[in-house]
């Protein structure tokens, strides 16, 4: 299987290019080789074709519906109705606060006019619904003996005067706008931004990155006003996604530093300056590629692929070094350079192809999950792998085989050879593993990983599915965003964690008397459930202006019998809050306000409401789950429950295979599979320790975890079992395993956690988590790998089959 | 042949089974209040003391009661989901609710489980056998008097369950008053068993709602809309109109043998101690409107307002002090007991010392 296992078998040393046959080897590397100049030109102008199809054609984006399980039946009850559900749809809420004063201050009073009229201008906000204190849409109404009577919360002519300012506070205090319009504390206003679907100039979705550019522009030149001190809170699914794609693009300034640490990790293995140039090189053209491809196969950079180059990258330069090594030992030993690329080539492709597709298999089962993201993850990563096989395996033999490596590193590779042939000592560590082939030791660190898996699985019982914090789960608790939504949540009455059932009715249906008992039943019953703030429907405020037709009678808060009354109050709601039905009035969401989207919250909520529409359910009215920001996130939580199992049993089922191919004894495969799966637990227990859960983010993880990680035990039994099978004791043909894989181990461990460690410090807080979890099991599962299988050998292979 | 007869006769049956189009729905009416531990935090609008007991009444059929001066509640059993409006309070066992739907509750257990004496659905049938009787007895005047009559009532009496009782009244454990929507008015002798209709027997020629009916000091007085207050002349067993000087809306009276507030809209509030025969203006300083008040002591009396404004006097009425809490909750009745002042409202019920 291994580069490795290989490398025992010598090739004869051809010094002089003439005495080597040219049409010795098999067909594609006498195509690859004696056609060097075409294949290399072919590279040159894939790369620049590609280069520049990625350049000019590849996207950014964070579209909402590819990070949700789009065939989830919640979702298609989501997106089916979408276009009808006004208030879950997407808006903007802009918090102006007064940091200073109040929102009685005239300056202020002024900015928040500009800010207003600004927004109103921006291209995508949908201006007849656009709501603030300077909007004449937010109105006070009283109850007097004539009847209704009210006005614009704004006065006329509002000039900023104590006499104007003094019916703007009478005005507020009777229009109810506290706590919605107006921050509890008088500090802050909000400007509420509903959003169109589509620019009604162009006819293209709304371009997020360009609006969210827009609103930041707008927040910088007003927080900069002299003599007043505001600060902007912006909060909104179009604000997000645009930080999102910001976040996206600084992650992508972070493959800088991916790369140098490689180089680095490379030019201390090889010390050879040349060589280690061309690993980089031809990872880096696997990455132009890969991104060239991901770019005309039409698909664009999203929070998820976007990490798919760092992979690539990582993978890529831990298989260059391994040819490059190859190689280096020939030339040292005087082959001719091109010879030594051709023998490295008839070594290393089949055995780097099966390595690579071991890589696949780990990309491969992330197709299971059922969100468009993750399939696109999946995809565009095996694009890249297969992209490898070109680069890497082919490319760089050919490169190599015309600049050589540096005679020094060559030499210097060659006695480390030679040292290692004669068993002397590599010192350090790894003299101390073999060992653990020893009965004391063995027992002793399968003692050590026995505990660690009963304390690990213990501790991963309390791991949770979803997302623990409060504010948007995808970005950092402390990222600007965040902020503002904890400010807004803070300073305003509703919380932005939304979980909406849709009741679906024929046309005019919502408003019939039996619909409206019924739905109110079910706000009633969600009402009860732990972590259900509040709930609102179109009742609440057919009920308000009920009782307000009745001179505000807090007897008439009902739902009236009286078809009249109710149309009335339909048709009041119509214009004051247009968002709790649509215009056939056969749509009609039942909103939850939630205090956090933690799973059990979400869990509850949603078994209150199946519950709920399973018994009172009817032809004429369906409830359908779910809609808002909660309701999306606990189908992705359903989602993703289902997908951990069945991922975990597809990747392992696939690994266990992929042993079995390799080794053909099931003991080897116990033994190379156990320590995956020790780290898979300490994984899961380590998601714990740091407070993240099991979530669209965390999903592939593990997967590439197992399905990279088993490289190690492959590397290291294959020559294992294969001195074994040659008749050398265990100690010492664990011994050899290590000595002539130990580094290569440490090496590609090094390399792949390097590729990942960088996003740990992602603004985009899943990224973040998936470098810490992803660096945790490249370098855990090489350590695992060094230690138990030598202790699992001793009890499983110590008889080699 | 047996076969087709019988698919015939299906859809024979298919075709004159109603056309279902609200299957699935229970009525408020026959599905009882569901028990919830929020039932004392949702919209309560009817507060009354059974003895030492609180007991109140608001939205969905829900009736809560407190033994410790609301400070912990119990939800009583209610075979109605209706929203109920107001509760009274006779004696500490027995009281009766009313609500929307035409409901009437009684309990006879101090509040903990009550049953149905009346609903919508009869309240009409009822209204218009009685006056019809009444008018072929010729108690009802002439008979274009008497057709008036009949005309006015037979439309509200068709509406069935639309028109809520708005708010009830009872003496003593056998006689008592419920007024509603559009001159609906029952008054019982026997402790709710039967119920007789008093529609033509209020001075209310418009059929204005009628909110609230009281018993104060030996007087019982109705207030309505458009600045209605009617007094039950007990001679001639009729409600007489009493002027006043206001023409918005009275959601209340109350008072003492001492004297008679009657409060509504847009913090309107007048008193008389004279029965009624001349009113002045309370300055409330209440500009939203005044919905629930109580007496307590022998000459204490508490307003509440919609805007959570709280005024209290222990003069009868002749002076107020005002209290605003610092987060106000619109409220729609107040009770005391022992030292506690209670106030229900829009966010269920409160206790709090009195000032």
């Amino acid at each position: 299987m291994s580069a490795v296992t290989m490398q025992l078998d010598r090739m004869p040393v051809v010094s002089e290019l003439n005495d080597f046959d040219k049409n010795s080897g098999n067909l594609l590397e006498r195509l690859v080789f004696n056609h060097r100049l075409v294949m290399m030109l072919v590279c040159a102008v894939a790369t620049v074709l590609l280069g520049w199809v990625a350049v000019t054609r590849l996207s950014f984006n964070a579209s909402f519906e590819k990070m949700i399980p789009s065939h989830h039946p919640y979702i298609r009850n989501y997106l089916d109705n979408a276009g009808e559900l006004r208030g879950l749809g997407n808006s903007l809420r802009v918090v102006v606060e007064n940091e200073d004063g109040n929102i009685f201050d005239p300056k202020y009073q002024d900015v928040l006019k500009k800010i207003n009229d600004d927004l109103f201008l921006t291209r995508g906000v949908d201006r007849a619904w656009l709501k603030s204190l300077w909007t004449p849409s937010v109105r006070w109404t009283e109850v007097t003996e004539e009847g209704f009577r009210g006005g614009p919360v704004m006065p006329d002519n509002f000039d900023g005067s104590p006499k104007a300012t003094a019916q703007l506070k009478l005005n507020i205090a009777r229009s109810g706008i506290v706590g919605r319009f107006v921050g509890n504390d008088f500090k802050s206003s909000m400007i509420f931004v509903p959003l169109l679907a589509k620019d009604p100039e162009t006819g293209k979705p709304i371009d997020y990155r360009d609006l969210s550019r827009k609103l930041d522009e707008i927040r910088q030149r007003y927080e900069a006003t002299p003599g007043v001190k505001v600060h902007l809170h912006v909060i909104g699914f179009a604000k997000l996604v645009g930080d999102l794609i910001d976040g996206l693009v600084k992650v992508m300034s972070f493959f800088g530093i991916a790369a140098l640490i490689a180089m680095m990790v490379i030019y201390a293995y090889t010390r050879c300056v040349r060589s280690t140039a061309l690993v980089i090189l031809c990872s880096a053209v696997a990455v132009v590629w890969q991104l060239g491809l991901v770019a005309a196969l039409g698909f664009s950079l999203d929070p998820f692929s976007i990490l798919v180059p760092f992979l690539i990258f990582a993978i890529g330069v831990s298989h260059g070094a391994q040819k490059m090594n190859g190689i280096m030992q020939d030339i040292g030993r005087g082959t001719h350079r091109l010879v030594a690329a051709r023998y490295t080539f008839r070594r290393l492709f089949l055995a780097g192809v099966t390595a690579l597709l071991a890589d696949a298999v780990g990309f491969g089962v992330l197709m299971v999950i059922d969100i468009p993201v993750i399939k696109d993850l999946a995809l565009t990563a095996s694009v890249g792998v297969a992209v490898l096989i070109f680069t890497n395996l082919l490319l760089l033999p050919v490169l190599l085989s015309f600049t050589g490596v540096s005679p020094a590193a060559a030499e210097r590779s060659l006695r480390a050879e030679f040292a290692e042939a004669e068993g002397a000592s590599q010192g350090g560590v790894w003299d101390v593993l073999d060992r653990f082939t020893s009965r004391r030791w063995a027992v002793a660190a399968l003692a050590v990983a026995a505990v660690l898996a009963v304390g690990g699985f213990a501790v991963s019982r309390h791991l949770k599915i979803g997302d623990l914090e409060s504010g948007a789960p995808e970005l950092r608790a402390d990222s600007r965003y965040n902020r503002d939504n904890a400010y807004v949540t803070g300073n305003y009455s509703l919380s932005s964690d939304v979980f909406a059932v849709i009741v679906k009715t024929p046309a005019e249906g919502c408003l019939k008397y039996p619909t409206l008992v019924e739905a109110d039943r079910l706000a009633w019953a969600l009402r009860q459930v732990p972590g259900v703030q509040t709930t609102l429907f179109l009742g609440d405020a057919v009920r308000q202006i009920t009782a307000g037709s009745y001179e505000g009678s807090p007897k008439w808060l009902t739902i009236a019998r009286n078809q009249d009354v109710l149309n009335y109050g339909a048709q009041q709601a119509s214009v004051n809050n247009p968002d709790l039905f649509n215009n056939a009035c056969s749509v009609m969401p039942v909103i939850a306000y939630l205090t956090d989207h933690r799973a059990e919250t979400l869990n509850r909520v949603v078994a209150a409401a199946e519950s709920f529409a399973k018994d009172h359910g009817a032809t004429d009215r369906q409830y359908l789950l779910a809609a808002g920001s909660a309701g999306i996130e606990a189908a992705t939580n359903i989602v993703v429950r289902e997908a951990d199992r069945t991922m975990l049993f597809y990747v392992y089922g696939a690994v266990i295979v992929l042993c079995f191919i390799t080794f053909r004894s099931w003991r080897a495969v116990v033994v190379a599979v156990v320590p995956l799966m020790l780290t898979s637990i300490l994984c899961e227990a380590l998601m714990v320790a740091l407070g993240i859960g099991v979530k669209v983010a965390t999903l592939p993880v593990i997967a590439l975890g197992v399905g990279i990680g088993v490289d190690y035990a492959l590397y290291l039994l294959s020559i294992q079992l294969a001195q074994q099978r040659a008749g050398v004791p265990l100690a010492q043909a664990y011994r050899r395993a290590v000595q002539f894989t130990g580094k290569v181990v440490a090496l590609v461990g090094v390399t792949l956690a390097a590729g990942v460690v960088t996003w740990a410090f992602s603004p985009i807080k899943f990224q973040g988590d998936m470098g810490i979890l992803l660096t945790f099991m490249f370098l855990w599962n090489m350590v695992g790998a060094l230690i138990l299988i030598p202790a699992l050998s001793h009890f499983l292979l110590r008889k080699a089959t | 042949m047996m076969l087709q007869r019988f698919c015939r006769a299906l859809v024979a049956l298919a075709l004159f089974l109603p056309a279902s189009s609200f299957a699935g729905f229970t009525d408020v009416l026959d599905s009882p209040a569901s028990m919830s531990p929020l039932a004392a935090k949702g919209l309560l609008n009817g507060l009354a003391l059974a003895g030492k007991r609180v007991v109140a009444v608001g939205q969905r059929g829900q009736i809560v009661y407190s033994d410790d001066g609301g400070g912990s509640w119990r939800q009583a059993v209610v075979p109605v989901s209706s929203d109920l409006v107001a509760v009274s309070f006779p004696t500490p066992q027995q009281g009766w609710a009313v609500g929307h739907d035409g409901v009437v509750l009684h309990t006879s257990d101090g509040g903990a489980t009550w049953i149905r004496q009346l609903d919508g659905r009869r309240v009409g049938q009822l209204m218009m056998e009685q006056l019809r009787a009444r008018a072929a007895r010729g108690e009802l005047g002439s008979t274009e008097e008497a057709d008036k009559v009949i005309d006015d009532a037979n439309r509200i009496a068709a509406q069935g369950a639309e028109n809520p009782f708005l708010d009830v009244w009872f003496a003593d454990e056998h006689h008592g008053f419920i007024v509603g929507a559009f001159n609906l008015i029952f008054e019982t002798t026997d402790g709710g068993q039967t119920w007789i209709s008093w529609f033509e027997r209020t001075e209310n020629p418009d059929q204005l709602h009628l909110y609230a009916v009281r018993g104060i000091g030996s007087d019982v007085y109705i207030t309505g809309e458009q600045g209605l207050v009617l007094k039950l002349d007990r001679a001639a067993n009729r409600f007489r109109a009493v002027t006043t000087p206001y023409k918005g809306t009275y959601f209340g009276a109350v008072g003492n043998a001492d004297a008679v507030i009657v409060y509504g809209l847009r913090g309107n509030a007048y008193r008389s101690t004279d029965g009624g025969a001349n009113w002045q203006s309370i300055d409330t300083g209440v500009p939203e409107g005044i919905t629930g008040a109580t007496t307590f002591g022998r000459h204490g009396l508490a307003l509440v307002s919609q805007a959570g404004n709280v005024l209290l006097s222990r003069d009868s009425g002749a002076h107020f002090t005002s209290y605003r809490p610092a987060k106000p909750v619109p409220a729609s009745a107040v009770a005391v007991t022992g030292d506690a002042i209670v106030i229900a409202g829009a966010l269920g019920v409160s206790a709090q010392a009195l000032h």
